[in-house]
């Protein structure tokens, strides 16, 4: 295989992670450019310097800006891996089939004994390591998730801080913080959008379909078909 | 040649939210 073709098979097969993680880096820059503009906004009607891009950039309002709506995304994603397990929604295709809830037989897994020769290292051996590896998605997902949201506490607070400092109104601890309405004010609104978009997803798709997409069915299937994938 | 693509996707991306949290959170202390 020449250079070319093993870069454009590189790109293409990986595409998907690739065309997001890029989406997120532009939209990062363009968040950067708004952000900074309101910034100074603000600093216009309450007579303080103005910033650039880069000031901006290493300041707390940006870093709490980026942790919130970090923390809301992954704890959807949580949600939805592990409520999944045990959850089914009747005609979805983010639904299992309705009698197989639970974590299902190690058969049905191929895990242990039941493994195959392409099985990854850690399902083929029972222990500690098949039970880690059986929960690392949820788990990977969970350490992302508390971490924004304490990268968001923290980033927060020093924001909030610098806002009371200005109107001569005392700091906060970090604990008061966690208590204060700014905080939970930025959690929730971020959460229930989410909640809402995830909740969305799992009853428009019993009815509706995108044709060739693997989060829809076929569009031939029927209504009540549960778990299929087109 | 692809499964050397598909690893280094994943730890680029992995790398990118460590990095990313580390960041937030070194922001949140420097201005405290």
């Amino acid at each position: 295989m020449s250079r070319s073709a093993g870069l454009r098979d590189g790109l293409r097969n990986n595409s998907l992670s690739l065309v997001f993680l890029t989406l997120c880096v532009l939209t990062i820059i363009g968040q950067a450019v708004s952000g900074t503009a309101q910034y100074n906004n603000d600093a216009l009607t309450e007579g303080l310097q103005q910033v650039s891009v880069w000031q901006y950039l290493v300041s707390s309002d940006f870093a709490v800006d980026v942790a919130e709506n970090w923390q809301s995304e992954y704890l959807q994603f949580l949600l939805f891996i592990v409520l999944t397990v045990w959850l089914v929604q009747r005609g979805s295709p983010e639904s299992k089939e309705l009698d197989k809830t639970g974590r299902e037989s190690d058969e049905e897994q191929r895990v242990a004994e039941y493994s195959t020769d392409t099985s990854p290292a850690w399902a083929r051996v029972r222990g500690w390591r098949l039970t880690l590896y059986s929960r690392s998605l949820g788990l990977a997902m969970a350490l992302i998730f508390l971490g924004s949201w304490f990268a968001q506490s923290v980033a927060g607070r020093a924001a909030y801080n610098e806002q009371q400092l200005r109107q001569l109104q005392e700091p906060l601890p970090w604990l008061g913080y966690v208590g204060s309405a700014d905080f939970w004010n930025r959690t929730t609104q971020n959460w229930q959008s989410e909640f809402l978009a995830v909740g969305s997803m799992a009853i428009l798709a019993v009815y509706l379909r995108e044709r060739g997409s693997p989060e829809s069915k076929p569009v031939g299937a029927a209504h009540d078909e549960t778990g299929a994938q087109g | 040649m692809t499964v050397g693509w598909t690893r280094a996707v994943f730890v680029g991306c992995v790398t990118f939210v460590v990095l990313g949290l580390a960041y937030t959170v070194a922001l949140g202390v420097l201005h405290r």
